[in-house]
């Protein structure tokens, strides 16, 4: 097992605060002023995820499903009600102390990979290491790559990757960093349906070794059902909470 | 910063930043260059300053110098030399002819050499020492007028002296009439045996110094202090303070060229910059999503600037110094002398330009990737504004305008050029917009299928004017250089015929005028001669003339120099009466006076003021009635002071002529001066060659500097075609998958860069014939006339330039396979 997910894995075993909240939301709204008039978005949601725990929000195009993994992850700051990060309500920090709640412990998925196009994938999923000042950045990348089976592939540019590798790229930077939290944001797509069941698999085994909390939107039942916890976010409100 | 550097390496792996490096490496060759080939000659002109004294310092005393100061001075670790300089006649047994003699003792010169010819015609050499005591080495003309060769000999007051050597050069001569009388230099051991020092005697006497400079400066302190007005200090500054004002002008001039080069090159980085920002601002909303604050993003990207400073300051620098190489190489028989050592400091210039340019263009845009909103990394549409500001440009105009005070050091000057820049850079910018918005406006009137021609002209009109701007500057500099300068020369030769006089004849005796005038039309030359009294202007309307009055120096020196003053009864050909009017031809018109016109302002004297003139104890009054124009390039014997015919009569005078000699005929010349041997000739042949090759090959090095500006204004049009570089492939890409052909994807392109290539070479050629005109007419009083032809070839010259960069700059763009849409999406 490469070193870097066996840190990981120890600072989630180390972790005091598996099975309390990680991640809760009060009273959570959104409205954007638009042409025509004040639009909400979504208003007065509330849940929270224990750490470890996953969690599927469903949701068909334009819902707001994106806004709110945002939200979550502090991104952005709602309209209306409260986002607490580990113990931390992310409304009382600025945009910088965000960022800095974020660093080391939050990770990304994204639909499009957001891949640097002008870095390899080994760089590519080195950056969030050196960002955090990791003087064995590239041994931790190269380990990471390989546990998503990437080895060949560490000094191709994303360009010359398939989607499917491009996302794996994506997975080992969301993971470099042994995250508390990974935010997915339709993780498959833009995938076909084998590669995007591959890409799954990956990401919840990776999930698993991790003990790291998942929050992941799609629009696919067969993904969301993959998670502990399901809801759906339609209308502006948050329905049939799975568990 | 070790993380910038990594960051930067992979942005320049990835091609995003050659062209913003190459614009600074240019921008840095071009100012260093200028530095390097300015501190060299500077620190020439200061050896060369030295060297027309002999010395890093002299003492001038009326009397014999005491060997108590010469100890003093060597006390202090000085070297010292002695030199007397005094009028006197050299007698053989035919011949007597009076010279500037000149005792030397050993050292002498301390600084710079002496050069002689052992033999007339033989190759010239440096001597070790000075001659030997009982030997005089002369002037090569004494040699003619005293019938004598080397091992002759001659005597010099109470001593018989042998010829050993002829005298070629020495550092120390001087110019002017007063080092007119030839030369005889002899050991100083000699000087007390010629008897020819006696009380009163008009020797000059020397005490030349070298040596540490702070003791050189104490020592002639200290004696200036103890000797008050008896003993006069000489510096180099003094010696070469006409010359360093020409190199201080020169280099004021070669660094403002210079700084149009970074101008362009600014605009390049601006460009480029703005192409790589947007291309970064994904990759910022990324990392500010896994934790980035806004410090370390401004951190990383600082961190990028100056690292990238660093490596492009260091090889423009390199290139810089190979550049002044090629400078030097242009003018390095202008320079003559061995130069100095290339020093360090044009490093540290090259390094603060990459510095300034990449901090002040790049950086005001890149500080905005800081804001890129991490939201973007779900919402692609977050952020996509967040490059438009107007700060970027106002910065950049801010730092354009510090870099012209720091090159210029003067702020009427710093303001007028960016006034000036700016004035030309609009007019520029307005007519290529007026003529792009035109096509455009007239494309949509032919219709769609015509429209798709001239679809890369019209559909970008920002960045066709921006190219077309960009492009011109630097063909304009390189025409207004190239073409207009070579127009100016040949108008300006024009104006001197081949026959222009390059010989004068002065100190004629107004009994020897007939004499000469026989001489020379015996050899066939038939020329004027002209009165001349030399007189000082002692009053102004009756108030005498105090020259400390006056504010400006060159009035000063005027009013306490004695005038060349003549008279007439008919106005040359190359005069012209601007105000008041000309005696004309009456045969005895009252006294009165005809002013040059500018000397005339120079002096604060007006038509009616009466003007007082003083010579050998002779006086004359007499009114300004007359301003004259005069065209001194003519070469004619001109006066600033005309008077009407007999007004100074009763002044001492004598006679000049001027007139044309062949190269190669120069007996009648050695006629003259055996037959009348006061009257002294001046060959101003050289001048009027080394003025035409200072202009020639000062021009040379300003055109290299504006090859580099037209390099500039080429990476500017590539940093345009990489910014529509996407564009470019998308609409290549998509033609394709409609059916069109290759060829006719690369037609369309070829005709846009035709385009911009052929107005940016008009409005350049358009350009340089306006400002040629303006300098011709206000520099140089010259009629130049309009040329359509360098408008014509401007367009020419534009169009393969844009054409062949262009092609070469978007030939990867035009492969687009249409596979890429499918692939892109």
């Amino acid at each position: 097992m490469a070193s870097a997910l066996a840190t990981a894995r120890d600072s989630v075993n180390d972790s005091s605060s598996a099975g309390s909240p990680i991640l809760q939301a009060r009273g959570l709204g959104m409205r954007f002023n638009a042409p025509e008039g004040p639009i909400s978005l979504f208003e007065n949601l509330d849940f929270s995820i224990d750490a470890g725990d996953s969690l599927a929000i469903l949701g068909t195009s334009g819902s707001g499903k994106s806004t709110l993994l945002g939200l979550l992850a502090g991104l952005d700051l709602p309209t209306a009600g409260s986002v607490v990060m580990d113990s931390h309500d992310l409304n009382r920090l600025d945009e910088d102390a965000r960022a800095q709640l974020r660093a080391g412990r939050v990770g990304f998925v994204f639909q499009s990979f957001h891949l640097l196009p002008g870095l390899t994938a080994l760089e590519n999923v080195m950056l969030p290491a050196e960002l955090a000042g990791d003087s064995r950045a590239r041994e931790h990348a190269a380990s990471a790559l390989d546990q998503v089976g990437l080895t060949p592939r560490l000094g191709h540019y994303p360009a010359q990757l398939s989607g499917g590798e491009q996302q794996r790229v994506a997975l080992a930077r969301a993971f470099i960093t042994a995250p508390r939290i990974l935010f997915a944001d339709e993780p498959t797509g833009n995938l076909d349906h084998t590669t995007g069941e591959q890409i799954i698999d990956l990401l919840f085994d990776l999930n698993r070794d991790h003990g790291t909390t998942l929050i992941l939107v799609t629009h696919d039942q067969a993904v969301a059902a993959r998670c502990a916890r399901v809801t759906y976010l339609r209308e502006g409100r948050l329905m049939a909470d799975s568990q | 910063m070790m993380l910038s550097l990594r960051l930067l390496y992979r942005d320049w792996r990835g091609g995003e930043l050659r062209l913003l490096a190459l614009a600074v490496v240019i921008a840095v060759a071009a100012v260093t260059g200028v530095s390097w080939l300015a501190d060299r000659v500077a620190g020439a002109t200061e050896a060369r300053a030295a060297d027309l004294l002999a010395a890093d310092r002299a003492v001038e005393y009326t009397e014999s110098i005491p060997t108590e100061w010469i100890e003093r001075a060597q006390a202090r670790g000085l070297d010292t030399a002695l030199t007397a300089v005094f009028p006197t006649v050299v007698l053989t047994d035919t011949a007597n002819r009076l010279v500037s003699a000149k005792a030397v003792n050993n050292g002498y010169p301390l600084r710079g050499s002496l050069r002689t010819q052992p033999t007339l015609g033989a190759a010239e050499q440096t001597p070790e020492g000075i001659p030997q005591p009982g030997n005089v080495w002369l002037e090569s003309r004494l040699l003619g007028l005293l019938d004598v060769e080397v091992g002759d000999s001659l005597t010099l007051g109470a001593r018989t002296f042998t010829i050993s050597a002829i005298l070629s050069f020495e550092p120390d001569r001087g110019q002017g009439f007063s080092s007119l009388a030839p030369r005889v230099m002899f050991n100083h051991a000699d000087l007390a045996s010629t008897e020819l020092l006696g009380p009163g005697s008009r020797a000059r006497h020397k005490l030349l110094l070298a040596g540490p400079a702070s003791e050189a400066v104490a020592f002639t302190r200290a004696l200036a202090n103890e000797q008050g007005n008896a003993v006069e200090i000489e510096t180099p500054s003094e010696q070469g303070r006409g010359a360093s004002e020409v190199i201080d002008q020169a280099k004021r001039f070669l660094g403002l060229a210079a700084l149009l080069t970074v101008i362009v090159a600014g605009v390049a980085v601006l460009l480029t910059v703005r192409h790589y920002a947007e291309r970064q601002i994904t990759g910022v909303a990324v990392m500010r999503a896994m934790g980035a604050t806004r410090q370390r993003v401004l951190g990383l990207f600082v961190g990028k600037l100056l690292w990238l400073a660093l490596f492009a300051g260091g090889i423009g620098a390199g290139l810089g110094y190979l550049l002044h190489y090629g400078m030097l190489l242009i003018v390095a028989d202008l320079l003559g002398t061995a130069l100095p050592a290339a020093g360090w400091q044009p490093l540290a210039t090259g390094w603060l330009t990459a510095g300034a340019a990449l901090l002040g263009f790049a950086l005001p845009t890149l500080v905005r990737l800081r804001d890129a909103p991490p939201m973007r990394v779900l919402r692609a549409d977050l952020g996509s504004g967040l490059l438009r500001a107007g700060m970027p440009l106002l910065v950049a105009a801010l730092v354009i305008l510090a870099l012209m005070a720091w090159q210029a050091g003067d702020a009427r000057v710093t303001l007028s050029v960016f006034a000036a820049v700016g004035a030309t850079l609009a007019l520029l910018a307005a007519v290529a917009a007026a003529v792009v918005y035109g096509a455009r406006a007239y494309a949509r009137h032919l219709g769609q299928a015509r429209l798709l021609w001239l679809s890369g002209f019209t559909r970008r009109p920002v960045t066709a004017v921006i190219q077309i701007v960009a492009v011109g500057v630097g063909l304009m500099s390189l025409f207004l250089l190239a073409v207009v300068r070579n127009d100016l020369l040949s108008a300006w030769q024009a104006e001197i015929p081949p026959d222009a006089p390059n010989q004068f004849l002065i100190n004629i005796q107004p009994d020897e005028v007939d004499g000469v005038r026989n001489t020379l039309a015996e050899a066939g030359i038939d020329t004027n001669f002209y009165p001349m009294v030399r007189a000082r202007l002692t009053a102004l309307n009756g108030e005498p003339i105090q020259a400390d009055n006056y504010d400006s120096p060159q009035a000063r020196r005027l009013t306490r120099r004695e005038f060349n003053l003549s008279w007439t009864g008919t106005l040359q050909a190359d005069n012209e009466i601007l105000a008041g009017d000309w005696w004309g031809d009456e045969s005895n018109p009252p006294p009165q006076l005809s002013l040059e016109t500018d000397f005339a302002e120079e002096i604060g004297v007006g038509l009616g003021d009466e003007l007082t003139f003083a010579s050998g104890g002779g006086q004359v009054s007499a009114a300004v009635t007359s301003l004259r124009e005069v065209r001194w390039e003519s070469f004619n014997v001109n006066f600033f002071v005309l008077a009407s015919p007999e007004t100074f009569n009763d002044l001492p005078q004598t006679w000049l002529t001027s007139f044309y000699l062949p190269e190669n005929e120069t007996a009648v010349l050695n006629t003259l001066i055996r037959e009348f041997p006061s009257v002294t000739p001046i060959d101003v042949s050289s001048v009027l060659r080394i003025v035409r090759t200072i202009i020639d090959q000062g021009s040379s090095v300003v055109e290299l500097m504006s090859l580099l500006t037209l390099a500039a204004g080429v990476l500017v049009l590539l940093a345009a075609l990489q910014i529509t570089g996407e564009e470019r492939r998308f609409e290549s890409a998509l033609l394709r998958a409609l059916g069109a052909r290759g060829r006719r994807i690369r037609a369309m392109a070829r005709l846009e860069f035709w385009l911009v290539g052929a107005i940016a070479g008009a409005l350049a050629g358009l350009a340089a014939t306006a400002a040629g005109m303006v300098v011709a007419e206000t520099l140089f009083n010259l009629d130049y006339p309009f040329r359509p032809m360098t408008i014509i070839a401007g367009a020419g010259v534009g169009l393969v330039t844009v054409w062949v960069a262009g092609a070469l700059g978007a030939r990867r763009y035009y492969r687009a396979s249409p596979m890429r849409l499918l692939r892109e999406g």
